[in-house]
């Protein structure tokens, strides 16, 4: 099989497009460099010098305990959302009377503007962590749904028929015909859901600024340590990074036959 | 009795195929909303023959062809297949799609052990007689390809080695060569004849081509369109086997395909 290549944002192409990545971001670095030198303003600070702030950040352990924080409420709000949005998006997909009930609700939040939400979760759980680990869940819940759902209603009905050709019963060509026709589109709902999970976390941790790197975000904006904030914003950026990464690598791994 | 048991069970691999069984469609109509597919049809087909299904586009060629497989329920009249009236799938017919309808997500080997799999198939039985199948259509070597590596030909072929490997004793075929190139088409035919003459299955085939239905058939049901109603039913007197010899290119051949035409373009 060729591995295709599939342009995604923030993901990486396959072998042959590596080198060019790699001097497409040293060639960005540069500029950063050399407009941060040139002073033009006080938010634009050298990348050296974020760089050296994001290395004493390491060092003192603000990072790391910021991360970690936020990590956890990222893992408790995204592994609920994947569970029960497949589950939810499978159950859709099948079942046209819930599928009509819900369709209209599920499309309007996967496209909302949901920062709007967050102030509700605050009512609901109180100024407390598990706000974040919410807002994880309600980023990226929908997505997933969708995606499933879509997934299992593109199922050919040609297979299906010769699924039942062949004696398949309901169950049978659930799990031996539409589960692993709608795999692929399950996993671009998952690699979506992800992406969107980062934001649910940087957004819910910046609105309640009590924790993670998005309190980090806020107090260092607040406080106008600008090569800070910068650094806090690259480490954000490289966990969006790898959490996509990981999504891709699963999907690779079981969506191999295209 | 043991022979009624065993056929209720999970395919057991005999290693010789089951005998053939006929096929008795009654007074079957089929009406899609507003719109009557099937009016009255009746077609008997004997064990071990086989019959080709051709009419205009719309005459519902393809709609009694899943009526037989159980597939499709009709309204008025029924389906007898070995005496017992079709009610849902059955375990003796298998179906080649127009499509393939195979599973992309699955190579040939489990492509072909599928149907087997929904049968209860144990793994150790499924393996070898998907393997042997594979064999019998000509793609060993193929086993781990995945049906988007091979032509559409080969993909077909993918399709009768699942339909096979049940051990069905009804082979009904939905238009299976429409989606295959000319050349393919017709070394795909002497195969199936080949296999036909020595798996003696009863072979009910739906096809838009004339050539292909006097090529194959023992006997060809020309259906009316809108609603289809059995128009003529013709004999195919040509000597078998005819995948071995040049029957194509003999007079008798061209007359046949010649008469088929005559009686379709007044249906048109």
């Amino acid at each position: 099989m060729t591995a295709a290549a599939e342009p995604l944002p923030l993901a990486g192409r396959s072998r042959g497009g590596g080198l060019v990545d790699i001097a497409a971001i040293l060639l960005l670095a540069l500029v950063w460099e050399i407009v941060g030198r040139l002073d033009v303003s006080m938010f634009v600070p050298p990348l050296s010098s974020v760089a050296v702030a994001w290395w004493r950040l390491a060092a003192d352990g603000t990072l790391l305990r910021a991360a970690s924080s936020s990590l956890v409420s990222l893992v408790q709000g995204f592994v609920p959302a994947a569970v029960l949005g497949v589950a939810l998006g499978l159950a859709m997909g099948r079942f046209a009377a819930l599928r009509h009930v819900l369709d209209g609700w599920v499309n309007t939040l996967m496209s909302a503007p949901l920062s709007a939400l967050v102030p509700v979760l605050i009512a609901l759980f109180g100024i407390r962590d598990t706000v974040v680990a919410a807002a994880v869940f309600v980023f990226s819940f929908f997505v997933i749904v969708v995606n499933t759902m879509t997934g299992v209603r593109g199922t050919e009905r040609s297979l299906v028929e010769m699924a039942r050709s062949f004696g398949a019963g309901e169950v049978a060509q659930f799990r031996r015909v539409y589960l692993p026709s709608a795999l692929p589109a399950i996993m671009l709902g998952l690699r979506l859901g992800a992406v969107q999970a980062v934001k649910g976390m940087v957004v819910g941790e910046m609105l309640i600024s009590l924790v993670g790197l998005g309190e980090r975000l806020i107090y260092y904006g607040n406080t106008f340590l600008i090569t800070d904030l910068y650094a806090v914003i690259v480490t954000v950026l490289v966990i969006a990074l790898g959490v996509s990464q990981l999504a891709q690598s699963a999907d690779r791994a079981l969506v191999h036959w295209k | 009795m043991a022979d009624v048991m065993t056929a209720e069970l999970a395919p057991i691999d005999r290693g010789v195929p089951s005998p053939s069984v006929g096929i008795a469609v009654e007074s079957v109509s089929k009406a899609f909303g507003t719109v009557t597919a099937l009016a009255d049809v009746t077609v008997r087909v004997a064990a071990g023959e086989f019959v080709t299904l051709i009419g205009p586009s719309g005459c519902g060629k393809t709609t009694l062809l899943k009526i037989i497989a159980g597939l499709v329920l009709p309204d008025g009249g029924r389906v007898l297949v070995d005496g017992r009236p079709v009610t849902g799938p059955r375990r003796e017919c298998s179906l080649v799609f127009q499509d393939f309808a195979l599973l992309p997500w699955a190579t040939v080997q489990r492509n072909v052990e599928f149907g087997l799999l929904l049968r209860g198939a144990r793994a150790g039985e499924r393996a070898a007689i998907a393997r042997r199948y594979v064999t019998k259509v000509g793609l060993a070597g193929f086993e781990d390809a995945y049906p988007a590596q091979l032509s559409g030909g080969m993909q077909q072929r993918v399709g009768l080695a699942r339909a096979l490997a049940v051990d069905p004793r009804v082979l009904l075929m939905d238009e299976p060569f429409a989606s295959i190139d000319e050349q393919t088409r017709r070394l795909f035919q002497d195969d199936l004849l080949a296999l036909w003459s020595e798996e003696r299955k009863t072979v009910v085939f739906v096809t838009h081509s004339m050539e292909e239905a006097i090529y194959l058939s023992d006997r060809v049901v020309v259906l009316s369109p809108r609603p289809g109603r059995v128009h003529r039913v013709l004999d195919v007197p040509l000597p078998r086997p005819r995948e071995a010899t040049d029957v194509r290119a003999t007079v008798e051949f061209t007359r046949l395909v010649d008469n088929l035409w005559k009686i379709l373009r007044k249906l048109q």
